[in-house]
């Protein structure tokens, strides 16, 4: 095998590590022959364009809707904590000149602190993105005792991910009271936002679209449906706001500050609440402006309330893509058709019995299509994001979910009811049977209320689906020493049975073909004996151990015997953390 | 102060055992310069199994070696060149043997047997150093290496397959 990786000069290996560890990166991947592309990420700021003529809204609904739907199809999930260096509790000797957080897939921080041991904060803002990994300069020369490096990265899902990690230069002190506070105010606001955007949405821009489409003329419920998309236009922009200051963890009195914004503007979430504005404004132009376009108007505003949660929040997140957008567009497109013209609906029916009949006759002609969509829709989308059954009762989104189904359970009974027994005597004029109709319209909206505050919920709770991406994370180190060097992966990074995958090089970057590797692990803390497995060499150039179980998390201290010839032995060492 | 002696305890009969069941040299230091009888004490076998070969790797310095054959053992030398070129006796010498087999033999776990090898340690070996001849004990289809050398600063009795050393002392 020949190696085309030039050897640097020895003292600018020796002060520039990472350049070291970019160069074998390099080198492991043409010794492993693995293509490890990373997805390739950026973080668009949103801007507003330029100022559309509301004559071509329609046009740039329909183009965002697109660029929604097609756009990003990078690797995205929820973001989890791979490594860190130093890692959580280390006792470094010295103070180290820089800091690095890798995650689970690429992710832009936020807010980054150094926290030291007297309890003081320091910014960390120099800092430089490198794949997946987060560089970030030490301005300062730190003092002996216990500092936390405070993080919040947000991924691609728009949602912010906090943590800390804990090192002590000399020795540890007692731990500084730091800790990732829930702001129950701030999650409130949060969530009443979410509850009246989803109200602005779905009971707003869903009834503009069912009195332009279903009731015909009849104007019933539309005061109703301009309340509803006023509440949006006012909760859009806030949840925005709010946004941002979940993003930088910052408490509610900061909201008026424009940083706070941008956050939020930077976010997922900006898109949705940008599209959520048009399609609020689609929904009030097709009630109040003129006649003749309402109905497209109205259109394109339902397609807006697809449009807007297909931009952000765990399902549109979610893997694959190209099945979880439109899926969610759909959903999101159905519910505004079905909740939306309830209100329309009953409340024509109270007062215009007569005329509302056609308005029933079409609404019900076409509900059994929505809820074969929505259905079919939060389907997939269930199975996408919960994996396992076990996962419904064992996660807090799960247990939403669980409400949600038992809420709908109640919903649909209703509803089947209202279509198949109601629908028919009321159309024929029965007022006894209307009026129960009306009733049980009424009921409906209650449920669909609560639907959506628990919908609103899971914007605080992670998906089982990323929660096992986390847990599959493998722990990995990386051990230098002058005469070897190693790459060594321990998949999955928790207890159980794991795989354990090494790559090995020599100190200076050149192949090192071992007669044997063994992998040593040992917990001396925990009273567990080493634990010693021989590593079997694959084609691909790694050696592998495959029958090996972690008993306890923690962390272990990795070795590994590499026999360079059969007179030589190279033992190489770094502890490495197991997580539960 | 408890745990301290326990541990204290647990060491010294750990500690031991250890030193016991290692392959050592008989004779742990010598001058440089001086020629040099080598005795590896085999001590037990592999987790059990009869020893069936042991070999020997010959350190840079080590030179005009000749090793003392075993009845019902074969007996090889492997040879090449040497680092650099040493003075014996007033000539030059550059190659020599690099490594000495004793093999097909079987000495059982229960016996104890003595591998001899002979060799002058050249006049430019440092004093006060050891130096290590690693080995590898060869069982049935297993094989224990004595070849763990020591790093810098490091403590011999950490090791859990060290090397046999030999003490170099300045020349008489």
């Amino acid at each position: 095998m020949r190696w085309n990786i030039r050897r640097p000069a020895s003292s600018f290996r020796r002060r520039n590590d990472f350049w070291r560890r970019a160069l074998f990166e390099r080198a492991r991947r043409r010794l492993c022959d693995i293509d490890m592309s990373l997805a390739s990420f950026r973080w668009t700021t949103c801007r507003f364009g330029k100022r559309a003529g509301w004559l071509a809204i329609g046009l740039l609904a329909a183009i965002m809707l697109l660029a929604v739907i097609t756009a990003p199809n990078q690797a995205f999930a929820h973001a989890a904590l791979v490594t860190a260096d130093p890692a959580d509790g280390t006792v470094l000797a010295q103070s180290p000149a820089q800091f690095s957080l890798t995650f689970s897939e690429p992710v832009s921080p936020l807010v980054l602190t150094l926290v030291r041991p007297d309890g003081t904060a320091v910014p960390l803002t120099s800092f430089r993105l490198n794949g997946q990994t987060v560089e970030i300069d030490n301005p300062q020369t730190l003092g002996s005792g216990t500092h936390v490096l405070s993080w919040r990265v947000i991924s691609a899902d728009g949602h912010p991910v906090g943590g800390s990690v804990l090192f002590s230069i000399g020795a540890p002190n007692a731990e500084p009271a730091v800790s990732e506070a829930v702001d129950r105010g701030l999650r409130s606001a949060i969530w009443i936002g979410k509850v009246f955007l989803y109200v602005g949405l779905f009971l707003g821009v869903g009834g503009a679209f069912a009195i332009a489409w279903l009731a015909k003329g009849g104007r019933s419920g539309q005061r109703f449906v301009i309340a509803a998309i006023l509440c949006g236009l006012v909760a859009a922009p806030l949840s925005l706001g709010l946004q941002g200051l979940d993003a930088l963890g910052a408490p509610l009195v900061r909201l008026a500050q424009p940083g706070v914004w941008q956050a939020g503007l930077g976010t997922s979430f900006g898109w949705t609440v940008l599209v959520a504005l048009v399609a609020l404004g689609l929904g009030l132009l097709s009630l109040v402006g003129p006649r003749g376009s309402a109905r497209l108007f109205a259109l394109a505003g339902l397609a807006g309330v697809g449009a807007a949660l297909a931009a952000s929040g765990h399902a549109s997140a979610a893997e694959p893509q190209w099945l979880t957008r439109p899926m969610v567009f759909l959903h999101g497109a159905g519910i505004a058709f079905w909740a939306g013209a309830l209100t329309p609906l009953g409340l024509a029916m109270r007062r215009k019995p007569v005329e509302a009949t056609p308005f029933l006759r079409r609404f019900s002609q076409a509900i059994l299509l929505v809820v074969a969509v929505l259905a079919a829709t939060g389907i997939v989308l269930a199975v996408i994001q919960v994996q396992a059954p076990a996962a419904l009762l064992g996660t807090a989104y799960g247990q939403l979910l669980l409400i949600k189904l038992g809420l709908l359970f109640f919903l649909f009974t209703l509803a089947a009811t209202n279509r198949w027994k109601l629908t028919a005597p009321a159309e024929a004029g029965e007022t006894e049977v209307q009026r129960r109709l009306v009733r049980s319209i009424g009921v409906e909206m209650l449920i669909i209320l609560a639907i959506f505050g628990v919908a609103a919920g899971w914007r605080f709770t992670s998906p089982p689906r990323a929660l096992a991406i986390a847990a599959a994370q493998p722990a990995s180190i990386h051990i230098h020493t002058p005469k070897a060097m190693a790459d060594l992966s321990i998949t999955p990074g928790h207890v159980g049975p794991v795989t354990a995958s090494i790559v090995i090089m020599t100190g200076d970057f050149g192949p090192l073909d071992a007669k044997q590797v063994t992998v040593v692990l040992s917990k001396p803390d925990a009273g567990i004996e080493p634990i010693k497995r021989a590593a079997t060499k694959r084609g691909d150039g790694t050696w592998r151990v495959d029958d090996l179980v972690v008993p306890v998390p923690g962390r272990w201290t990795a070795r590994l015997d590499i026999l360079v010839s059969d007179f030589e032995i190279v033992k190489i060492e770094a502890p490495i953390d197991i997580r539960r | 102060m408890n745990r301290y002696l326990l541990s204290a305890g647990a060491f010294f009969v750990l500690g031991t055992s250890a030193a016991f069941a290692h392959i050592t040299l008989e004779t742990q230091e010598a001058a440089v310069g001086s020629t040099y009888k080598a005795v590896l004490r085999v001590p037990h076998g592999c987790d059990g199994k009869a020893t069936t070969a042991v070999r020997v790797q010959i350190p840079e310095g080590v030179i005009s070696v000749k090793p003392m054959p075993k009845p019902d053992w074969t007996l090889q030398v492997k040879k090449g060149r040497y680092e650099k070129s040493y003075q014996l006796h007033g000539q030059e010498v550059s190659n020599g043997v690099k490594e000495v087999d004793w093999s097909g033999g079987s000495l059982p776990d229960e016996f104890y047997d003595e591998f001899v090898f002979r060799g002058t340690l050249a006049v430019d070996l440092p004093a006060g150093q050891t130096l290590y001849f690693p080995v590898v004990q060869e069982c049935d289809g297993v094989a224990e290496r004595w070849i763990e050398i020591p790093a810098a600063g490091q403590d011999e009795d950490a090791l859990e397959y060290p090397a046999p050393g030999l003490k170099l002392s300045p020349k008489k």
